[in-house]
């Protein structure tokens, strides 16, 4: 159908998205400021989404998050670029970011959670029974 | 009843991470249209932010608007939002009845008095008292005027709360209205959509919770974020419009390429909603990807407007020659639907300016 030729199209959007992405490095590497950009916002082809995945592939460090559904997080071949995709039920893709920082906040544990963590584990120690030594 | 612990208390007390409420936000900023890089900052006030005491109430309606936001949620990240908000009362969902959820509502309403959100799906009947549509031995119209009188703001849930809908077609047997005729003393959103999309009627809930006001709304009260474009401006077979490639019936060749629905009645040109951005059943597609025109659904008497399936043309400027003149050059088109849309919007402004005069 000529609908999903349509959708294969590359429509220059993928370009676009390549120099905001240089834009943002380089106030990152100037001025420590971080980025992003809303993929979800843009009207991107599937073409378009290829496109810019090629262009951006696959870098050294990638994460599965497992929390209320999945979350993929890698960054790209260019440093400080990483690649934030949220699914929600069913799969679906909730959010789809492109971060450009030196690590993306979510990938950092919050000191809310430090604290409890350490609060949980103080009284799991304290419950135990002291083995002998 | 509303819990007086916060947001990020109750996560840690069921043991959900803040990285979850920080997906949630990353969510939420997509959704709502705001900076990705919001979403920090609307997890920290949420999490320091108590839950939002909510009433829901539900008059000359189908449920199809409840059933759509309750439909489309799995537990899993959209769920986030029933941890943000306290569902006090809501007569499909709660598991009390009678006279003790009577006793809940008004407990909630004590408790919460000029804080809490009163969301109502339904038209309300006024003719003769509004006898027509009542409930626990009250008129809607009672109801909605008592309960609203503490609410902090009204969510008008669905077209039919929102402008009237379905029971304000001709004849209008219950003298139904919407909601902002009666509550004037209050802002009153119009979430409109028929039913209204899951997201934006959670997403508009989520923005007033997280950041302790409404959001930014259009001509008709709607929120400007999920109402601001046409679902023309967004549509995936709009390069075919603008090229005057139309479908001339719902089973010739321009249908089966795919081509523009504008000719068989699709009313995107004038129909301001995000169904073209945000779909239906998680995302999966919306009437226009499933080859049926817009029926402008989000629209004021969409339901009176001369016919689904005939041209905007047809009915807005009452000369069907118009369109067979202008198919086949798409520009042309083109322009004489922006101005039928402008046209269209002028109208809807002058009929809603009354209820919007009331607002304070």
């Amino acid at each position: 159908m000529h609908v999903e030729s349509h959708a294969q199209q590359r429509t220059g959007m993928a370009q676009s998205v390549l120099h905001e992405i240089v834009r943002g490095l380089t106030d990152l590497a100037d001025n420590g400021t971080p980025s992003a950009i809303d993929l979800r916002s843009l009207p991107m082809t599937e073409g378009d989404r290829h496109e810019l995945q090629e262009a951006l592939g696959r870098g050294e460090v990638s994460a599965t998050l497992d929390m209320a559904g999945k979350s993929d997080i890698w960054e790209t071949r260019h440093a400080g670029v990483w690649w934030v995709r949220h699914m929600g039920s069913g799969d679906r893709i909730a959010s789809e970011t492109i971060e450009i920082t030196a690590i993306p906040d979510i990938l950092m544990a919050h000191r809310d959670d430090i604290r409890a963590a350490s609060a949980r584990l103080s009284a799991d120690l304290a419950a135990a029974p002291s083995e002998p030594v | 009843m509303t819990e007086q612990i916060t947001i990020g208390e109750l996560l840690t007390a069921r043991g959900i991470s803040r990285r979850s409420l920080l997906k949630y936000t990353a969510y939420l900023a997509s959704t709502l249209a705001l900076p990705p890089l919001a979403s920090r900052a609307m997890a920290d006030a949420l999490a320091s932010t108590k839950r939002q005491s909510v009433i829901w109430l539900s008059f000359q309606e189908c449920t199809g608007c409840i059933e759509s936001l309750t439909r489309s949620f799995s537990p899993t990240l959209e769920d986030l939002i029933f941890d943000m908000i306290s569902l006090d009362y809501q007569e499909a969902l709660q598991a009390a009845s009678g006279e003790a959820a009577e006793e809940a509502m008004a407990k909630a309403i004590e408790d919460n008095k000029g804080k809490f959100v009163l969301v109502v799906d339904g038209s309300v009947s006024t003719r003769d008292g509004g006898v027509y549509s009542t409930a626990s031995g009250k008129t809607n119209l009672e109801v909605l005027k008592e309960v609203s009188a503490h609410a902090a703001a009204v969510l008008s849930v669905g077209t039919c709360a929102a402008f009237g809908g379905i029971p304000m077609a001709k004849p209008n047997p219950t003298g139904a209205v919407p909601v902002s005729d009666i509550v004037t003393h209050i802002p009153v959103v119009n979430i409109p959509g028929c039913p209204p999309i899951p997201e934006v009627m959670a997403g508009t809930v989520a923005y007033f919770v997280t950041f302790g006001k409404l959001p930014e709304l259009d001509h008709l009260n709607r929120p400007k974020m999920f109402f601001g474009d046409t679902i023309h401006d967004r549509c995936y077979r709009r390069p075919f419009y603008d090229k005057g490639l139309f479908a001339k019936s719902f089973d010739d060749e321009g249908a089966r390429n795919g081509w523009c629905l504008y000719e068989v009645g699709c009313k995107g040109p004038v129909a301001y909603n995000a169904c073209a951005t945000m779909k239906w059943n998680n995302g999966v597609s919306f009437p226009i990807q499933s080859g049926h025109g817009c029926l402008g659904c989000s629209e004021p008497n969409f339901w009176d407007q001369g016919g689904f399936y005939k041209p905007l043309s047809s009915w807005a400027m009452g000369n069907r020659a118009l369109i067979g003149g202008a198919a086949a050059v798409g520009v042309a088109v083109g322009a004489l639907s922006a101005a039928m849309a402008r046209q269209q919007r002028n109208a809807a402004v002058t009929a809603a300016t009354p209820a919007k005069e009331k607002q304070p």
